[in-house]
């Protein structure tokens, strides 16, 4: 559209008022994000979006309070490409008013929630700001916007990320509660009530990374994805994405044999349940959420042969594999993730049960896991277990035993099953016999040659004898044995629609 | 350039495979700890040479306790 003459007036007009939107107009404030050590949201929807491929929506909004300026009102948005695939972006401004949440960029949230609503987008926020603008408050001005109630609605609907790039308080932090995956950059904070709010309730004076530091996030579950920079947090924001579209980029296999030597031949030693993962996936393909909170889960998305799929894995490093509350609740929360966008969720087994003690129940683990066993009894999408070691108890039954009806349910030879953790069904069935062996060293030899028998009974070979696996494998097939168990799933349109249940906690 | 290796997890150290001065590979089992009755072996992140040893066999350590340092 090169036209040399000058355009005419209202053209130029329209022109200019556009124009004053990008970096090149506005240099202050751009040297201002600079000084921050910060990109701006500019540079950021850059990044973010396929070239040539985003149209802004209510560019041209500027504050409602007279005489106030700012660029788009203080939110970038509209619709774009990630990889291809459309999105809805809404992204804060920093340099406007601090990206504050106004009357009129609430307006714009709405647009782009209800939008995303009906044309079944992804939403990506680019969560900078700490809440409301205080000049926009005046009585009678606004009414409580239904920016959250929306964005809380699109929940399951559409996949949405958030990302946190450096501060993110009060309304944007409700918004960053709600997103399915929440990235933040080191350094940043997040947290309901910033410092005015603190030194108001608490009569403490602290800085925005003191209240919640971004490292506390993640041990604590708010934060999915820990970033070094902005470069890395758009790029797993669109990693992230890619689980939900056919995957048009190259497969490369893991080497199969590696897998034989993950898990120790002895029992008691603990192993890196990552690797196991990394034997069985596409090369690169594994993206983990939540590595830093209920370490004794490992929960993330990943491909084989090109298919994506979630996977939930104990991980005996951490407290054996046991799976405490705060690991069932990780893993609960994932599995819906999967079943309402569609992924198979793969379920890899080595767990000696659900923590006991009163520790455990003081923290909710009779409701916290049978979240978990509700949101996998519950799922539409098929699931796949492999036992990798051990099969223990409720831990068993919740991680993809034969009562789930998973689409496979597969065991490496290490195998070990029990109702129950071995020592202590010794002791409900034998210790009254047992007691009754006065010679302690006769006593002791008794239970090591029942626990043995046990152990023998719950072997690989002989509970797969009685069918309580469709197969043992050897460990370098089991990502054949997936992909062919995925070839028979159907076409995740077919799914029956979600229903809702109770959450048992 | 030294590398400080802290423990992941609560536990009692349960064997010490590496001394101070022993060269190690990245991925060598240095310490095993012994945890919710599983042996976790702790390994060295990077080849060099064992610098510092912070703990004894039998020591109860608590999450983030320093282990050994590694000499790159």
């Amino acid at each position: 559209m090169t036209d040399e003459r000058q355009p005419r007036a209202d053209l130029d007009a329209v022109l200019k008022a556009r124009a004053a939107l990008h970096d090149q107009a506005r240099p202050e404030a751009v040297a201002r994000q600079h000084a921050r050590g910060r990109w701006t949201v500019r540079q950021a929807l850059s990044a973010l979006a396929d070239p040539d491929s985003f149209v802004e929506y209510g560019g041209l909004t500027r504050p409602v309070i007279d005489g106030m300026q700012g660029a788009a009102d203080g939110l970038v948005m509209g619709t774009a490409r990630i990889d291809g695939r459309p999105v809805d972006l809404v992204m804060y401004d920093y340099t406007v008013h601090g990206g504050s949440q106004s009357y009129l960029n609430h307006h714009k949230l709405c647009r782009m929630f209800a939008h995303a609503a009906k044309l079944k987008l992804p939403v990506v926020s680019w969560l900078d700001g700490g809440g409301a603008r205080p000049q926009d408050g005046a009585p009678g001005r606004r009414l409580a916007p239904e920016t959250f109630v929306l964005f809380a609605q699109l929940s399951g609907v559409v996949p949405t990320v958030g990302i946190v790039p450096s501060r993110a308080f009060a309304g944007h932090a409700n918004l960053a509660g709600m997103c399915d995956c929440l990235i933040g950059i080191e350094g940043s904070a997040l947290g309901l009530g910033g410092p005015p709010l603190v030194a108001a309730a608490m009569g403490v004076t602290m800085t925005p990374e003191e209240i919640g530091p971004l490292q506390a996030h993640a041990k604590a579950g708010v934060i999915d994805v820990v970033a070094r920079d902005e470069a890395e947090a758009i790029q797993a924001a669109r990693r992230y994405l890619s689980y939900f579209q056919p995957w048009q980029g190259p497969v490369e296999a893991p080497d199969p044999l590696a897998l034989r030597d993950v898990v120790p031949e002895n029992r008691r030693r603990a192993y890196e349940v990552r690797r196991v993962i990394e034997g069985l996936c596409d090369v690169e393909s594994f993206m983990e959420m939540r590595r830093d909170f209920a370490r004794s889960i490992v929960t993330g998305f990943a491909r084989i042969d090109g298919r994506p799929l979630g996977i939930v894995a104990n991980q005996p490093r951490h407290m054996a594999g046991a799976i405490d509350s705060q690991a069932a609740e990780k893993a609960a929360r994932f599995a819906q993730i999967c079943d309402a966008f569609g992924l198979p969720v793969l379920l890899l087994c080595d767990t000696p049960g659900l923590m006991v003690g009163p520790e455990s129940e003081r923290s909710g683990i009779v409701r916290r896991s049978a979240r978990l066993l509700t949101a996998l009894a519950n799922a539409r999408v098929p699931l796949m277990t492999v036992v990798l070691r051990k099969a223990y108890g409720l831990g068993f039954y919740i991680m993809g035993s034969q009562a789930l009806r998973p689409a496979v349910l597969l065991a490496w030879p290490g195998a070990e099953y029990g109702g129950m953790g071995l020592e202590g069904a010794v002791e409900i069935a034998h210790g009254r016999a047992l007691a009754a062996i006065d010679d302690e060293a006769v006593r002791e030899a008794r239970r090591a040659e029942l626990l043995a028998e046990m152990q023998h009974a719950g072997s690989a070979l002989e509970t797969a004898a009685r069918f309580l696996y469709d197969d043992v494998i050897d460990p370098a097939e089991t990502r054949a044995r997936l992909s062919l168990t995925m070839d028979t799933f159907p076409d995740t349109r077919d799914l029956p629609p979600r229903r809702g249940w109770i959450e048992p906690y | 350039m030294a590398f400080e290796v802290r423990s992941e997890m609560a536990g009692i150290v349960d064997a010490i495979e590496k001394g101070v001065g022993d060269s190690v590979s990245e991925g060598d089992e240095v310490i095993i700890l012994s945890s919710m009755k599983m042996e976790i072996p702790v390994e060295a992140p990077v080849a060099g040479r064992i610098a510092v040893m912070h703990v004894e066999v039998g020591q109860t350590i608590g999450e983030q306790h320093l282990l050994f340092s590694v000499e790159t």
